[in-house]
Formats: structure tokens, C-alpha cells, sequence
């Protein structure tokens, strides 16, 4: 009786929506959606943890705005009032940092992943450019977020990381002044930091996510290479709802559970203010998204070949990164679907590349 | 070997009184002509006839030039035989470093120091030009004298240390003048001085005695508060030290020597001498300078009090001010030492041994009380204080903040420095009021402390629910989507 009286409820729920939305469409849409199941499906999940992570962010995110204040007087007493004073703070704080590096991991897990299993090739090129600029404002997100608490390392660490960008040829004065608002990093940088990291990134991002989903629920996801000499009967799939849907909030589950210890295990240091006038400390280094180049940089002679040393970095990683982000252009056995060594070969160059470098970085002083 | 050793210097005050006596007869026409032409003219070659550097052979025409030997004025006087006249006051003491820079020539006199005068003069405040710039303010004769010279260690001397002060005073006590050259610089240095015990006996012919010299030295004299200056705090103490700690010059006066080297081991001579602090007390800080006394009995909490002042003030409202002073004992100094005072421990209060309380209170009377009540209190905050601190430390060790609270606590240390000064009332009552803020001060940081370390307990407990609230939804998750996927399957 109670059973029937629940079925009942559950019914006429669906049948509340069904009458005003039509969601059975919607369901049978679902059902028809398939995930390829093959030894590299774990791969296809980063995505989605990337975009859980990125909710995450923008909840936390917007807690920590209610208590938040962007000026150079009041930012870091903001924070530490945050992490002291109010109810859970210190955790708000601390899930909002550490989704924000986790995230920016599982983004560059993704894009790896995208890479090998060449899932960027025609007719997924928007997919992937989208994907890297997605990549990009998750940088730009931690880079700007980095300087908010106003702390002592963060403030150093802005420093050292635009004067990099002061280097690039014609345009780095400008940039270097568009970025800091001024000739030095001051409260006019905390403001537009501020600004730009919760209005303007979400902004963009919102949008490019949107057409990423887009472009991913019209073009479906992407095959493996080798389904395309295998017959059809042999390529083995599972329905996206529920089973691949369940299994991504299974994945989500644990990372919310990984999320959670990290933030009470470590939580994020505030450090001390910032002061303007105080000497660099010693061991600035920036994030460790950024600390493979860093050390690079650092690495770099003054002059290389006639040009300077920071210049001539930029213009190899400008290079390097062109190159990456234009692979679906010169990926030449993409027509054809052939297997392309090189291209793995140099993908996994890359990430030994950055894994030693960003280990030096954490070493060294 | 010991006759030799006593008739070597015989020997050469007899040779040289040959030699220099062959030379006071050599005929000097500057002194011969100017000795009849009376007034200014012949005063110098009056003077000069007792002057040492006549009785050294010197004529006129070393210091002013041209031909002594002649009795000839155009002869005598002409500037092709290096006449100079009178020197200008600019450059005059050129003439004297003619030989005085030059330890050639002084050796031949017989003396065998370095003749560094002028090198330390150059250095000297007195050096500088003088406010109608016409050369240096000070100059060897200003001191010296001029055609009536004698030796430093003659009473006749200007500079000798019954005459000196009188010599430094014609200038130093001249308000119009020492104005020219500082409008702040005290002139009552000479008459203060004739109020110490220094300048009493120097009066009265002691020529041991500190003088303006022994102190502020001689050729090199600076400015008070130039580092170099024999007078800058931290060279006093070895300054006076130079006579107060010579038992061969002191036991003329019966006083002891040991006040440098009890004054090196005290809190002001670390904190002057080692700690390079210039605000600590030196000597002349409580025995005054210039009038220097040894302070009173009664007046000995004044000195101390120009730095101490609350606990001055504190003691003379206290009820051990009268008993003090109807017993003769030294205030400060009964507790606290003179010159060797060490740094104040918590010790001195308090009813053990080796208080200072105990030397005069017994266990049936009231101070005993007072002093055992104050010393347990002061240990009682201390002991609170390292709970707090260890408790605030535990708990920013386990990551939690607790800043403020630190911070806070830091107040207990300058509470516990009221306190102490606060026992110079003697009163239990203030001391109390004192000490309460003290307490209450560690009491809110161990309850932080406390909270904070309960807190993250509570943060672990309830990660720890949450965490395995999510681990059991994971597992039936888990189970969910094999009994769907195994139902797909079979279908």
C-alpha cells in the first residue's frame, strides 16, 4: 500500500513536469546517448570532474564574495577574518583553494587525455580550441586568485610572474601595464585581479563551456582510433544515463571525499601582509602550474643566441604553444585516421619536460 | 750595570746642557735690538729669555725667519733671508710643526715620544675654522703660550693640571664667545667642576686629579657626541676607569677600585658595552660629570629615579621610604647594588634565601606576608603564561589560527613588567590590581587555546562522518550500477 502510494507520488511528479516540459523526451534523448567502453574509458571522466571542480569553484567562490574585500587596505584582514571568524571560513577558504589547483589539474589531465587518444581530430577541432581556452582562463583563474589574499608570497609572486610577461616583444610594456594597472604591483593590480577573477573569467567561461558541452552533445564523444577498422558488433558501449552518468557522480563522490580531507588536513596558509616596500623574500615561486616555466626561466641564461634570455623563452613556449594548440591543423595523418607516433611521442616529451622541471622548481631554492 | 743605568741620564743633561749652553751664547741680534726698543716690541725678547726654546738654543729667526746674527735691520729683517715677522694667525701653527711633527728633530731633544700632536690635532674640534675665519679655533699657541713656553710638566704651564682648567675656561666660560661657535653648549662647566671633588682638590693643588684634560684628553679633543670622543658613553666607564682602577693613585684617597670592573658585569654595563645601547648609564650618568660627587645616601633613589622613575616614584610613597631613611640605608641601592647591578631577577622578592626581602623581614612579621604573597603570584602568572603559550602552540601547530590570541599573550610579559615595577609600592593591594590583568590576559588565551584545539578535533570528527557517509554512498553507488549494468547484460 505504501509502495503504491510512493509509485503514485513519483508518478504524478512526472507527470507535473511531463505535462509542462515534456521531459520524457529528454529521457528517451538520454537513453539513446552512448560512451564507448574500451581500456582508455577512464579518461573520458576527467572532464567531468574538471566541470564538478569548476561548480565547486563558483559556489565557494561566491561565499567567500559575501565577506570578501578587494582593496589593498582591507584584503588580507578580509581573508584571515574569513578563516578565523566566520562559521566553517576556514573551509570555504580552503576547498575554494584546493579545487581551484585540482581542477586546474584535472583540466590538463583532460587535455592530455584529448590529445592521445586523438579525440581533437576533424570534426572535433572547435572542441578542442574551445577546450584550450578553457585551459587558459583556468590559469588566468589561479593566477589572478593567487594575489587576492594580498599575502606576502602571492604579492612577490604576481610580480616576478608579469614581469615575465613585460618580456614579450612590442606588446609586453603594455601588457605588463594592462595586467597591473600601473608600473608597479599595487592595490590598482588587487583591483583588477579582482575584478577580472569574479567577473570577467567566469564570464568568458560560461560561455566557452557552454559551447564545449555543445559541440560534445552534437558530435557525441569521441570514438577510439581503432574502432574505426573494427566492426560494429565488436565495439562495446554503455548508455550515458544512467550507467555512465552514475559512474561519473560515483568518481565525483570520491573526488568531493579527497577534496575534503585535503582542505582539513592541509588547510591553506594566509601567510603574512603583504608590504609594498619589504624585500622579495627569499623562495618566491609562483603556483605549481607555472613553476615547470618558472624554473625554466630561471634557467635561462641572459643572453641566448643574440637575444635575451627571458625573450628567447617566451618566443620558444609562444612557439611551443602555437604548435600545441594548432595540432589539428598539422596532425597530416588526421584525414586519414592513421596512427601518428610523433605525435605521441612529443605529448609524452612534454610531460616529462614539465614533471622534471616543476620538481626542480619545488627542490631548489 | 746599575751605575751605569743611573748615571746614563746625567750624562745627558750634562752634554746637553754643554751643547745648548754653547748655543744660549750665541749672538742673537733680534733679541739684542729688541730688548732696548721697550713697550710691544721689547716684551718678546724679554719673555723669551726664560722661554724652554731659548734655553735650547733656539734665536728668534727659527720661528720668524731671516738673519739673527746680524745686526743689520736690512740684513737682520729681509724677506730674501726667509723674514716672516709676526706669523699670520692663519698658519702660525705652521712654525711650531716645523719641528713638533717631525720626530727627527725631537729625538735630538731628547724626546723619545711620537710627535703626533699635530696629526690629533687635525682631528680635533678645536682645529676647525674659527667663526672670523682667521685659522683654526684652537691652535698651539692658544694653549702653549707663546715666547714665555715651558715644558707641559711645569707648575708654569698653561696646560699644567692645576692651570688647565682656568686655560679651557677662558673660553669654555665666555658665553659671548662659546656662542659663536654652539648656543646650546652649557658654560658652567668650570664653576660645576669646583663643586666636585675633583675640582676641590685640584684647587687646592692636586695635580692627580681629574682635569679637563683627563677626560676629554688633549690634542684630540671631539666633540661630546662623536663615537671617538673620549667622553661618548661608551668609552667613559674605561675612561675613568684609567685613574679609579690604579690602586697606586687611589690609595692617596682611600677608595676602592673595583667600581669598572663590578660596572662591566652590571645590566648597565652589558647593555652599554656589549649591547652598544648609549641610553644605559654610564658613570657619569649617576655620579654627574663635570660636578661630580659620589651620590648620597639620601639622595641616592633621585639618581636612580631619572631612569626609574615609576619605581622611584612607587618607593618614596612606600612605606619603606621612612624606614629607610631613619635607618641611614641607601634605597636602591640596599636591594639592588651600586655598581655591580645585576639583571633583576625574581628572585630578589620573595621569602627564600636568597631574597633581599629576607635580610630584614622575619616569618611573624607583615612583609614576609607581602613578599611571599607577591613572589607566588609572579610565579603563579608565569606558570599560566607557559600553559598559554604551549596551548596556543599546539593548536597553531595542527594548523589552526590562533594569532590573535598569540599576540595577545605577548601582554603578559609587559603585565609582568608592571608588576615588578609595581613592587616598589609594597603595597599588596596594588600589586594585586596589577597582576589581575595578568591573569586575566592567560586566561583568555588558554580558553582560545582550548577552543581551538577542541575545534580541531571537532573538524577531524566531523570529516571523518562526512567522509564516511560519502565512502558508504560511493559503495552503494557501486553496487547500484553493477546490479544495472549485469540487468543490461542479460537483457
Amino acid at each position: 500500500m505504501m509502495t503504491d502510494n510512493k509509485l503514485s507520488i513519483k508518478k504524478k511528479i512526472f507527470n507535473w513536469l511531463e505535462e509542462r516540459f515534456e521531459i520524457q523526451e529528454l529521457i528517451d534523448f538520454a537513453h539513446k546517448k552512448s560512451v564507448p567502453k574500451f581500456r582508455e574509458t577512464i579518461w573520458y571522466y576527467f572532464g567531468g570532474i574538471a566541470l564538478l571542480l569548476f561548480v565547486v569553484q563558483v559556489i565557494t567562490g561566491i561565499l567567500l564574495l559575501m565577506y570578501y574585500k578587494g582593496t589593498e587596505d582591507s584584503a588580507f584582514e578580509s581573508v584571515q577574518f574569513i578563516s578565523t571568524k566566520i562559521n566553517f571560513g576556514w573551509l570555504i577558504r580552503s576547498v575554494h583553494s584546493w579545487s581551484a589547483n585540482l581542477m586546474v589539474l584535472a583540466v590538463i589531465i583532460h587535455m592530455f587525455s584529448v590529445y592521445f587518444l586523438k579525440a581533437f581530430r576533424k570534426p572535433r577541432e572547435l572542441t578542442w580550441y574551445t577546450g584550450i581556452l578553457l585551459l587558459f582562463i583556468s590559469l588566468a583563474f589561479g593566477f589572478s586568485g593567487y594575489l587576492l589574499p594580498w599575502n606576502e608570497l602571492a604579492f612577490f609572486a604576481t610580480k616576478v610572474g608579469t614581469d615575465i610577461s613585460g618580456e614579450v616583444p612590442l606588446i609586453g610594456e603594455f601588457i605588463l601595464k594592462l595586467l597591473r594597472g600601473g608600473e608597479d604591483v599595487t592595490g590598482a593590480t588587487l583591483s583588477r585581479f579582482f575584478g577580472m577573477h569574479v567577473a570577467i573569467f567566469p564570464g568568458i567561461f560560461i560561455v566557452l563551456l557552454t559551447l564545449h558541452l555543445l559541440f560534445i552533445q552534437r558530435q557525441g564523444i569521441a570514438e577510439p582510433e581503432e574502432w574505426k577498422t573494427m566492426p560494429k558488433e565488436e565495439r562495446e558501449t554503455i548508455p550515458f544515463f544512467p550507467n555512465f552518468a552514475l559512474r561519473e557522480l560515483l568518481i565525483w563522490l570520491i573526488v568531493i571525499n579527497i577534496l575534503a580531507i585535503l582542505a582539513v588536513f592541509f588547510p591553506w596558509e594566509l601567510g603574512v601582509k603583504a608590504d609594498p616596500f619589504a624585500p622579495a623574500p627569499q623562495g618566491i615561486k609562483p603556483e605549481w602550474y607555472f613553476l615547470g616555466m618558472f624554473q625554466i626561466f630561471k634557467f635561462l641564461p641572459a643572453q641566448v643566441l643574440f637575444i635575451n634570455g627571458e625573450l628567447f623563452g617566451i618566443m620558444v613556449f609562444g612557439l611551443a604553444g602555437f604548435l600545441w594548440i594548432l595540432v589539428p591543423f598539422w596532425d597530416s595523418k588526421s584525414s586519414s585516421g592513421r596512427k601518428n607516433r610523433i605525435l605521441n611521442y612529443a605529448g609524452i616529451f612534454i610531460i616529462i619536460f614539465f614533471m622534471i622541471f616543476t620538481t626542480l622548481g619545488f627542490i631548489l631554492d | 750595570m746599575k751605575l751605569i743605568k743611573l748615571f746614563t741620564p746625567m750624562f745627558v743633561v750634562l752634554l746637553s746642557s754643554i751643547l745648548f749652553g754653547q748655543s744660549e751664547k750665541v749672538n742673537d741680534e733680534c733679541a739684542n735690538c729688541h730688548s732696548q726698543l721697550g713697550d710691544e716690541l721689547q716684551k718678546p725678547a724679554d719673555l723669551y729669555q726664560n722661554d724652554l726654546h731659548s734655553s735650547l738654543g733656539f734665536s728668534c729667526a727659527v720661528c720668524h725667519g731671516g738673519e739673527s746674527k746680524s745686526d743689520d735691520m736690512d740684513v737682520s729683517m729681509n724677506k730674501s733671508k726667509g723674514f716672516i715677522g709676526v706669523p699670520k694667525r692663519s698658519i702660525r701653527y705652521e712654525v711650531c710643526i716645523k719641528c713638533h711633527a717631525d720626530d727627527k728633530k725631537m729625538h735630538q731633544y731628547g724626546f723619545k715620544k711620537s710627535s703626533n700632536q699635530y696629526e690629533k690635532l687635525k682631528t680635533s674640534v678645536h682645529f676647525r675654522p674659527s667663526a672670523n675665519n682667521q685659522g683654526p679655533i684652537a691652535d698651539c699657541i692658544t694653549c702653549h703660550g707663546v715666547h714665555n713656553i715651558v715644558r707641559v710638566t711645569s707648575p708654569a704651564s698653561p696646560v699644567y693640571p692645576t692651570k688647565i682648567v682656568n686655560l679651557c675656561g677662558s673660553c669654555h666660560s665666555n658665553a659671548s664667545y662659546m656662542k659663536n661657535y654652539n648656543p646650546a653648549l652649557p658654560v658652567d662647566q668650570v664653576t660645576k667642576y669646583r663643586t666636585s671633588t675633583h675640582g676641590i682638590k685640584n684647587s687646592k693643588g692636586d695635580a692627580v686629579v681629574a682635569q679637563c684634560a683627563s677626560c676629554h684628553g688633549s690634542h684630540e679633543i671631539k666633540k661630546v657626541n662623536d663615537s671617538k670622543s673620549l667622553v661618548y658613553p661608551t668609552n667613559i666607564p674605561k675612561v675613568c676607569s684609567e685613574c679609579h682602577s690604579d690602586k697606586n693613585k687611589m690609595a692617596v684617597y682611600k677608595i676602592p677600585t673595583d667600581q669598572y670592573d663590578s660596572y662591566i658585569q652590571s645590566a648597565h654595563g652589558i647593555a652599554l658595552l656589549e649591547k652598544g645601547d648609549v641610553s644605559a648609564p654610564t658613570c657619569n650618568d649617576c655620579h654627574g660629570n663635570h660636578g661630580a660627587v659620589p651620590p648620597g645616601v639620601e639622595s641616592i633613589s633621585k639618581v636612580c629615579g631619572s631612569c626609574h622613575s615609576l619605581n622611584m616614584e612607587l618607593f618614596e610613597k612606600s612605606v619603606h621610604k621612612k624606614a629607610f631613611d631613619d635607618a641611614k640605608i641607601p634605597e636602591c641601592e640596599t636591594c639592588h647594588s651600586n655598581h655591580k647591578i645585576l639583571p633583576v631577577s625574581d628572585d630578589l622578592i620573595g621569602v627564600e634565601s636568597n631574597s633581599t626581602c629576607v635580610k630584614c623581614h622575619e616569618s611573624n612579621d607583615k612583609g614576609f606576608a607581602v613578599a611571599k604573597h607577591m613572589r607566588g603570584k609572579i610565579e603563579k602568572l608565569k606558570a599560566n603564561q607557559i600553559v598559554a603559550e604551549k596551548l596556543l602552540k599546539e593548536a597553531a601547530q595542527k594548523g589552526m589560527d590562533v594569532s590573535d590570541a598569540s599576540f595577545s599573550l605577548k601582554d603578559v610579559r609587559q603585565k609582568l613588567i608592571e608588576t615588578r615595577t609595581t613592587i616598589h609600592s609594597f603595597d599588596q593591594e596594588k600589586f594585586d590590581e596589577v597582576i589581575k590583568q595578568g591573569f586575566e590576559i592567560t586566561k583568555e588565551a588558554k580558553t582560545t587555546g582550548t577552543q581551538a584545539i577542541d575545534n580541531y578535533y571537532f573538524r577531524r570528527k566531523g570529516l571523518a562522518l562526512s567522509t564516511l557517509l560519502v565512502t558508504l554512498l560511493v559503495a552503494g553507488l557501486y553496487l547500484y550500477i553493477k546490479k544495472i549494468e549485469k540487468k543490461r547484460i542479460n537483457q
